[in-house]
């Protein structure tokens, strides 16, 4: 793995992505050490000013710092996207593998459940349920979670459908593994790169999902910064106060650029196909 | 692979250009181009069409069925009244003549004017409003504006220029009502549901313009009326355009496909005075606002019962901010339920002042008297912590969050929670389940608010649903509406807004003004605005024809 690491940071594509994306996390987790004022602190004699030494990123419609709110909507972004695609992994992995391991009829209903949430419109499903219950970062988390798993399900079933014909799964199996030792010891860690690269692309879409809730008001909610209900107080304004709209709109494009070129270079790097020709 | 994607360059670059020209034509259509002087006086002219924009399409223009906004909007330029208010807000006759009111002030007979007609031709006679009054009465009518005319216990037509109506006891509110209630055709709605008639689509009135055209989704157009009852507009055309987004109307505006609309006051105040153009072809108003904003509490749920808790929230806001950070200061604080500068509004009060020793004083005297690690007060170990409730507005949610932090400051927790217009009443307001609101009240002329502050009125779905509860007030009310004589009249609506500031159900926070802004080839518009705002005399604008914009083809 520490060979792979290195020389996934030789691939431009995940080198740049790794790059941008360690930033903007560094930028998030130093937000409070680096954020010249309170993100929340109004104030009303500095209303829609442009961008100045004072107010790098200029500041709001309450007065309020753009630049320090933008840090402080990093971590938000940052920790939807990572934790909610955490959920989604962790039940895609789940059922992805009893899936691929039991085959049979456990297969053909998660399967076609599968099939059912995937006609779906995920961003309309998500609308329809967080419209039910208090729009709150957890709740966002949660939802986004329980309503992308499929493409992981897909995934790990998949790897594990293949890995069942392998001769070490034979083995083991021959040598009366139990299903839990064959499924966690044996096939998971070796399914673990396209779950990788599913979950840094994953943290992309999450992110995209999360602005734009916010960006519709039903996302994180007021007084709490993000990029999606920055560039809301933006819209209205947009060809006066151009700040509010251009620089949250530029963190989303370069935060969901960076995993996409991360995911994209990992891909490249882990795959063992790509791997074994060279 | 490369003639494909010459082509498409070669098809992209035609594109371009093919827009390109149908700019450049569109640029020198514009009325008049550049050497169009907006500032230059014309003398008044008839013609033209005005195009404004409202947020929603309206579900019908039967007002009294509709009940929206956007629909009295368009129906009041097709439909009269027997009264209306003038340019102070006095009443004055509209379908009628005169009006007098019986000695013992329970009987009201209106006389009609002489030879008024329908949009169609036919006579519009006192039936007609005998016919209407009927049906905003009738149980199957499906109508919130019931109430007031149901008082009425006998309705009559002596002859056809004659309507008369009694009432039980003297009944203050009535003549304003009357002003409120737009006569509908007997002979084209008779024997019809009312509710459902397709009437309410192709609407027949009696006032300056009839419907000519409504397209579902993008707009409606109003032409003069020939048979006008009364007199012809100068105007020949309205049209309203949909546009939901506010943004989007703005940018109609800069473009200049709809003449008016009402700004924002950053709009106003910031984006319009910055750009020369817009200071050429744009004149802005100040309107005395006609509603105002509020923080209410619900007085079922403890603490709020409390009335030092509510005082003290009230000393805790500071409204100066408000109307500066929310308003830029296009507004005005509030201390009376009544628009401000009007005969109701009683000029000895005036709003708390922002004092958070005296907040927190009174907290303190309310129980509060602890304080945990983060500062927040406590009473028996726990914090006052609370979800503001408001919905998608941008001013008021602005408005949230500087009321929270001037909460936080004094040790309450409050949160903010922005809904949908519709869940929010469905879920909130009709069930009681709130802790504290952030809405708003309109101000209608007559000072009647029996239905908002008596405490019969908290039945689900009902006003009060504040759950606001004085015996004092509510004798008040009721004697108000029995008051007939001006000055008393004030004198009992001065009391009742004093008793409301002192008990404080609600914290007044502001009054935005109305900030319309009109392009400035629409003349005859009064600056400043009069009390009843610069709509009174539209009839009277008018449109210079080198002014005029280039007729829409169909």
């Amino acid at each position: 793995m520490p060979n792979k690491w290195r020389q996934a940071l030789r691939n431009p594509l995940a080198l740049s992505g790794f790059i941008i994306i360690f930033g903007i996390l560094l930028l998030a987790i130093l937000a409070p050490f680096i954020a010249p004022y309170d993100a929340n602190a109004i104030d009303v004699k500095a209303i829609l000013l442009p961008p100045s030494l004072q107010h790098p990123m200029g500041t709001d419609g309450l007065g309020r710092d753009v630049f320090s709110r933008m840090l402080f909507g990093a971590r938000i972004s940052l920790l939807v996207g990572i934790v909610a695609v955490g959920i989604a992994t962790s039940i895609g992995i789940f059922l992805g593998a009893i899936s691929g391991y039991y085959r049979g009829w456990v297969d053909v209903v998660i399967m076609r459940l599968v099939d059912v949430m995937l006609s779906i419109p995920t961003f309309f499903l998500i609308l329809a349920v967080i419209a039910f219950l208090t729009p709150s970062i957890w709740n966002i988390m949660i939802v986004i979670g329980l309503t992308s798993w499929m493409g992981v399900t897909r995934l790990v079933r998949a790897e594990f459908l293949s890995l069942r014909g392998r001769e070490f799964v034979m083995a083991s199996e021959t040598l009366g593994a139990r299903d839990f030792r064959m499924i966690f010891i044996h096939m998971l860690p070796n399914s673990l790169t396209p779950i990788m690269v599913s979950f840094v692309l994953g943290v992309a879409s999450a992110v995209l999902v999360e602005s734009g809730l916010s960006f519709l008001g039903l996302g994180v909610q007021a007084p709490q910064a993000s990029w999606g209900n920055i560039l809301t107080d933006g819209k209205e304004y947009i060809q006066f106060a151009w700040w509010l709209s251009l620089f949250p709109g530029v963190a989303i494009l370069l935060t969901v650029l960076g995993y996409n070129l991360l995911g994209e270079g990992l891909r490249d790097v882990l795959d063992p196909r790509a791997n074994n020709t060279r | 692979m490369e003639r494909p994607l010459l082509l498409k360059y070669l098809s992209l670059r035609m594109g371009t250009l093919l827009s390109l020209g149908l700019l450049l034509t569109a640029c020198s259509k514009e009325p008049g181009g550049n050497a169009a002087d907006f500032d230059q006086s014309y003398p008044p002219s008839s013609g033209g069409t005005l195009i404004d924009a409202t947020a929603g399409e309206p579900s019908g223009l039967i007002p009294m069925i509709a009940g929206e906004a956007a629909a009295s909007a368009v129906a009041s330029n097709i439909f009269n009244s027997l009264l209306k208010y003038d340019k102070n807000l006095e009443l004055q006759g509209e379908l009628a003549q005169s009006w007098s009111v019986s000695p013992d002030q329970k009987t009201i007979t209106f006389k009609l004017k002489p030879g008024l007609k329908w949009a169609d031709g036919k006579p519009l006679t006192s039936a007609d409003v005998l016919f209407t009054w009927k049906l905003v009465t009738d149980d199957n009518t499906r109508t919130p504006y019931g109430s007031d005319y149901k008082l009425v216990i006998r309705a009559e037509t002596p002859d056809v220029a004659t309507f008369r109506v009694s009432y039980a006891n003297p009944y203050a509110p009535a003549l304003d009502s009357w002003a409120g209630l737009q006569i509908l055709p007997e002979h084209l709605l008779k024997g019809q549901d009312i509710n459902t008639t397709s009437f309410r689509f192709k609407p027949v009135g009696s006032h300056y313009y009839k419907l000519e055209e409504w397209k579902p989704g993008e707009r409606i157009s109003l032409v003069r009326n020939p048979n006008s009852t009364q007199g012809p507009p100068r105007i020949d055309r309205l049209v309203s355009r949909f546009i939901p987004d506010p943004a989007a109307q703005f940018l109609e505006l800069l473009a200049d496909n709809i003449d008016s609309m009402t700004l924002n006051p950053i709009q106003y105040s910031r984006i319009v005075p910055s750009r020369e153009d817009l200071q050429k072809k744009l004149a802005l108003y100040k309107e005395l606002g006609n509603n105002y904003t509020y923080l209410g509490f619900n007085l079922k749920h403890k603490p709020f019962d409390d009335i030092r808790v509510r005082q003290a929230i009230n000393y805790a806001i500071d409204k100066q901010e408000l109307i500066d950070g929310v308003l830029l200061g296009l507004g005005e604080p509030v201390s009376s339920p009544y628009k401000p500068g009007t005969r109701w509004t009683n000029p000895d009060l005036s709003p708390y002042p922002y004092d958070p020793n005296k907040a927190i004083a009174l907290m303190k005297e309310a129980g509060y008297t602890g304080r945990d690690k983060e500062g927040y007060l406590l009473r028996n170990g726990k914090r006052l912590s609370f979800d503001i409730l408001t919905n998608q507005n941008k001013q008021r949610e602005m408005s949230a969050v500087l009321v929270q932090r001037r909460l936080k400051e004094i040790g309450i927790d409050a949160n903010i929670r922005v809904m949908e217009w519709a869940s929010f009443i469905g879920r909130f307001i009709k069930t009681g389940d709130f802790d504290v609101v952030l809405l708003g009240w309109g101000l209608s002329l007559d000072p009647d608010q029996y239905s908002i502050w008596h405490s019969s009125q908290q039945a689900p779905g009902q006003f009060n649903f504040i759950g606001y509860n004085n015996p004092r007030v509510d004798k008040l009310l009721e004697q108000g509406r029995l008051e007939l004589n001006p000055d008393k009249r004030m004198k009992i609506y001065h009391e009742f807004a004093s008793i409301l500031l002192a008990d404080s159900p609600i914290v007044y926070l502001y009054a935005g003004y109305g900030l319309p802004a009109i392009h400035k080839r629409v003349k005859g518009i009064d600056n400043p605005a009069p009390p009843a705002g610069i709509g009174y005399n539209s009839y009277d604008w008018y449109i210079p024809p080198p002014l005029r914009r280039n007729e829409i083809s169909q």
